[in-house]
């Protein structure tokens, strides 16, 4: 469907006039709403992909995100009922006592683009939330975000309550943001920690993969 | 350089007086790319002296008695070069209804963080009426958006007729006495005394500091200015606005930046002028690797900030800048500065290739990340700073201090680790 081809190269090359144009068209021309929704996504990964090899950066991913959203509205209304199978549940946040978003959001949106179901429990969330947003939902990784200093505690709190609550043998948990490295990791407890938004859906693909096997 | 190993009686039998003499001496040195009797340390404690003295974040900020003790406290503790601490008072945050910024008590937890909430206080459409009367629209737009206290400003009529003179003024009594409007006024003039207090207070303490041994910082004695990005960024566009803006509309973006350049620069040279300290503090939010690419910086970042600080170098002003975030891929441009006009602080960039490619251009501050102040071990410590010593402290112009200017979570055992290991490997 050379129509599809045109809507990832478009949102890839960040044209949102363009890529909002031909979505527009796509449905004129009655093309399923869930294929035009692929032609995104796809598009999303090779965002994902030149953000990787530093061609493109935090700024291009924002603007990604805000296409992609825009797509996803005008979408909704032609999508199929319950919608394809999702990759896996994923529950994210900004830790207690952090109300930096940005960063979250963009791994929400590449998650979410990728094929995720999306928790997203926003900023300042207590440790309690985390643990009944992941009972809830049953979700088997857990994204845990912060910029400052202060969130390494606030991440630590979250995973003691994880393994109390006993899921912790059930779900993964990564921790990313600014200051986060692999000591913050270790000492938080974590299972690995992500530089890049590229790499948190790269570790939610590969955990929901061995959980599935 | 040579290790001494008789790091407890450095300094030894010296009188707070001669200490603090010293102690000036040696970051001077090193700001002027001299190389001084041994690497000089800052400690840039943020919230760990609340956490050291036992007392809460909040209380750190509304009891400048409480706060004083625990900073010199501290000091004595780790006996650095110089301190930098405080970040600033909540009280007009507080006064003024500031919904751009939380403190501890204010909008968060007495034990929280001091954190900016950005949001876009400017949108997309209003560009043009920002190219077309900037002050006009900070007035009665900007400001009663930002500050709930100041809402009364959006009654103003537009501030040109004022030119009207007497004919003008007659209607902007008569809405200066309407409650809203009045109070306002009255927010700003309580804004003004919290304001006022707080220089008192910190006057007072970097007496007491100097009294103790410890010359006050003269990074922040003059102005404080933004780049000419962040300033549309930080608190008019907000992040996600001005990233959209590099694509949708940046030729309003490029004409807002040159717009708002003349104030800076006049800004900060009336406040050296006034406060007779000829420097200004320029912390940099977006301009690091990773949120533009180099073509963009060309265009959008970078010739603007460096016209700015030519400016202010130009006037006989130092900038002492904060190079937020990881800076290898751009300390080229760096190079084109000045030699010897500015005082660099590092983040996250690789601090041997600063060492290597500015070397000479500036002072160079950093060396230490916070991380391994929390969780490394001793030796890593150790290592770490004799490294750091002998290559990016070699041939002086090179102040030791953490990567970023907050302390907090950082294990107090191993900051004295660092401190006595600077001592010993920084002897030159």
């Amino acid at each position: 469907m050379s129509k599809g081809v045109e809507i990832t190269k478009a949102l890839a090359d960040l044209d949102e006039e363009r890529t909002l144009q031909l979505v527009g068209e796509a449905l004129a021309e009655h093309v399923p709403g869930d294929e035009i929704l692929q032609a995104c996504q796809e598009g999303m990964n090779q965002v994902g992909a030149r953000f990787e090899c530093q061609d493109y950066f935090v700024s291009d991913l924002i603007m990604s995100g805000e296409i992609f959203k825009q797509v996803g509205a005008i979408l909704e209304p032609h999508l199929k009922v319950g919608g394809t199978a999702s990759l896996g549940k994923v529950v994210v946040g900004t830790v207690k006592g952090d109300i930096h978003d940005i960063g979250k959001d963009i791994v929400v949106n590449m998650l979410k683009s990728a094929g995720f179901e999306v928790i997203d429990l926003g900023v300042d969330v207590p440790v309690a939330r985390f643990v009944d947003a992941l009972k809830e939902s049953g979700a088997t990784v857990l994204g845990l975000s912060g910029l400052l200093t202060l969130a390494f505690d606030s991440m630590k709190e979250t995973i003691k309550a994880v393994a109390a609550a006993g899921i912790r043998d059930k779900v993964r948990i990564m921790v990313g943001g600014g200051p986060v490295d692999g000591n913050v990791c270790k000492a938080v407890g974590a299972d690995d920690w992500g530089a890049s938004a590229q790499h948190a859906v790269r570790l939610a693909k590969e955990w929901t993969q061995t959980a599935a096997a | 350089m040579k290790a001494t190993s008789a790091v407890s009686s450095i300094d030894g039998g010296k009188t707070p007086e001669q200490l603090c003499t010293e102690r000036a001496r040696r970051i001077k040195d090193a700001c002027q790319l001299k190389q001084p009797d041994r690497i000089p340390t800052i400690l840039r404690f943020g919230h760990l002296t609340a956490d050291l003295a036992g007392i809460t974040r909040q209380e750190m900020y509304e009891n400048p008695a409480a706060e004083q003790k625990a900073t010199e406290d501290a000091a004595l503790r780790f006996r650095p070069d110089m301190v930098m601490g405080g970040l600033g008072t909540p009280a007009v945050s507080r006064a003024l209804g500031d919904r751009s910024t939380k403190w501890p008590g204010y909008g968060l937890g007495a034990n929280g963080s001091f954190q900016y909430h950005e949001a876009e206080f400017m949108k997309a459409e209003e560009y043009d009426a920002f190219l077309d009367d900037p002050v006009d629209w900070a007035i009665r737009t900007y400001l009663p958006r930002v500050f709930g206290a100041l809402e009364g400003l959006t009654m103003l009529p537009p501030l040109g007729n004022l030119l009207l003179g007497r004919a003008g003024l007659g209607e902007y009594l008569a809405l200066i006495a309407n409650p809203q409007v009045a109070s306002a006024f009255q927010a700003l003039s309580s804004a003004a005394q919290a304001q006022v207090e707080f220089i008192g207070n910190t006057m007072a303490s970097m007496q007491r500091l100097a009294e103790a041994g410890f010359p006050p910082a003269p990074f922040f004695s003059g102005a404080t200015l933004l780049a000419p990005f962040d300033f549309i960024g930080d608190t008019l566009r907000g992040m996600r606005g001005i990233f959209l803006d590099l694509r949708r509309c940046p030729d309003k973006l490029l004409a807002a930046q040159e717009k708002v350049i003349p104030f800076i620069i006049e800004a900060a040279l009336a406040t050296c002028r006034a406060k007779n300290a000829p420097w200004a503090f320029i912390p940099l939010h977006r301009g690091s690797d990773g949120f533009m690419s180099i073509q963009l910086f060309e265009r959008f970042y970078w010739p603007q900030l460096k016209r700015v600080m030519l400016s202010l170098i130009d006037a006989g002003v130092t900038p002492f800048v904060i190079w937020e975030g990881n800076w290898d891929q751009r300390l080229e441009y760096l190079a084109e500065l000045p030699n010897g006009k500015t005082v660099g602080a590092f983040q996250s960039s690789d601090i041997f290739k600063v060492k290597e490619i500015l070397g000479d251009v500036m002072c160079i501050q950093g060396g230490m990340p916070v991380s391994m102040l929390a969780f490394a071990t001793p030796g890593e410590i150790r290592d770490h700073t004799r490294r750091v010593c002998e290559v990016a402290g070699k041939g002086g112009g090179f102040i030791m201090t953490t990567d970023i200017a907050e302390m907090e979570g950082c294990d107090p055992a191993l900051i004295e680790v660092w401190m006595d290991a600077t001592r010993e490997f920084g002897v030159y």
